[in-house]
């Protein structure tokens, strides 16, 4: 499906933030707040909260990257992560971290959760690519939400999620096999 | 000399004396669960994923119904509740379940495309681990008759039929290695399973060593 996001590119917020020379990264965190969130209590937690991710320099003042405020014209539910998500939309949707508490700009490769949970799957990347496989799971077809219900048909996914002229200039002459 | 307690529960049980279920009930509340299912996702009340919230519970509900087939030994020994003569009919539910996930799986989310389906089941272990364990129960579910075990003889029967231990192993890592991260839903069945099976492996070492004292008082005493 094709979110309606509400939002303002990223780029106009770190051209504020001045970034240094040796700035080469943008690492943003999320709220950890388990009395809130009981997702977040508990003796076994699936990840390592609180949720971190990072872009690098260029693909975060890239125009496609936005920081969203709300959707379909409303504010921003919690559970989109309110009040302020990052959306990257030529990624795997787990890198769009939700609630940001804090964003840095970094001179080295920051950490992100889900290749903290396991580097063998998720990569620094994640570049929506049918020519790299999961380990476990095929990457190639997909199906659309809101389209079919039980019986919607697969798609042949795109590369880059369909923004290949906008964004395969940041990854040109990149192994993407192994920076996935 | 002590002769060594089987380990059956000898005593007066009230619910021995409640009337008898016909079997044929087993099979028709085993069949709820999944006609609510599709009638959920017929109207559209499976959220945005349906396909993949059916294809899920249907595994899960087969997963349940072997876990049901492998509590009715340890419930006859340890408590005395003696379902055995609903086992088949739990088993063959649990064969039916595995096999509408499967279909789902095959129909609904490869649509029939066995060029992928085959690369799945080559290439990601947990369906090559799915496949397998589907495999090891169609020979259970198609000797789940009288004529069956009559042909077969008994003994025969019953070593065919402890595959299903195998079965449950399967499924079991097959649910472990389709999520992401370590959920506590599949970790939860696992145990489950480990439980029910390791209770067996530690009854038969137990006999084992019991047989084993019985048999060299006997020579002992002989001589």
């Amino acid at each position: 499906m094709v979110i309606p996001w509400i939002g303002f590119p990223l780029a106009g917020v770190i051209k504020r933030a001045q970034p240094q020379g040796n700035a080469k990264f943008v690492a943003f965190e999320t709220l950890k707040r388990p009395s809130q969130m009981p997702g977040q209590r508990g003796l076994f937690q699936p990840l390592d909260w609180p949720y971190v991710e990072g872009l690098r320099l260029d693909e975060a003042v890239h125009p496609l990257t936005i920081l969203a405020v709300g959707l379909y014209d409303q504010d921003l539910p919690n559970q989109n992560g309110a009040p302020l998500r990052l959306v990257v939309p030529w990624k795997y949707g787990f890198k769009g971290i939700k609630s940001i508490v804090r964003i840095s700009l970094v001179a080295e490769m920051p950490p992100t959760s889900w290749n903290k949970q396991n580097p063998n799957e998720y990569g620094f990347y994640s570049n929506v690519n049918p020519e790299v496989d999961h380990p476990r799971w095929s990457q190639k077809t997909e199906r659309k939400i809101g389209e079919g219900g039980l019986f919607a048909q697969r798609h042949p996914t795109l590369p880059f999620n369909g923004y290949a002229d906008q964004v395969a200039n940041l990854y040109a002459g990149m192994d993407l096999r192994k920076f996935f | 000399m002590s002769i060594q307690n089987t380990g059956t529960w000898v005593g007066v049980a009230p619910w021995r004396d409640l009337p008898q279920l016909p079997t044929i009930v087993v099979y028709l509340v085993g069949v709820v669960p999944a006609i609510w299912w599709f009638w959920l996702g017929a109207v559209d009340r499976l959220g945005a994923d349906p396909m993949r919230e059916l294809e899920h519970t249907l595994g899960l509900w087969a997963l349940r119904f072997l876990i049901f087939t492998l509590a009715i030994t340890p419930l006859r020994q340890l408590v005395g509740v003696n379902l055995l003569r609903y086992r088949r009919a739990l088993g063959l539910s649990a064969f039916y379940y595995a096999l509408m996930h499967l279909t789902t799986y095959l129909v609904l989310d490869q649509g029939l495309d066995f060029d992928a389906i085959g690369a799945d089941i080559l290439k990601r272990r947990y369906i090559t681990i799915g496949m397998t364990c589907f495999i090891v129960l169609l020979p259970l579910a198609a000797t789940s008759s009288n004529l069956a075990i009559r042909r077969l003889g008994g003994k025969a029967w019953q070593r065919l039929h402890r595959f299903v231990y195998l079965a449950a192993i399967l499924a079991v890592l097959h649910f472990l290695m389709s999520v992401k991260s370590w959920p506590i839903e599949p970790i939860t069945y696992a145990l489950i399973v480990a439980i029910l099976l390791g209770y067996r492996l530690a009854r038969s070492l137990m006999r084992g060593q019991s047989q084993g004292k019985l048999k060299r008082m006997s020579l002992s005493d002989s001589r």
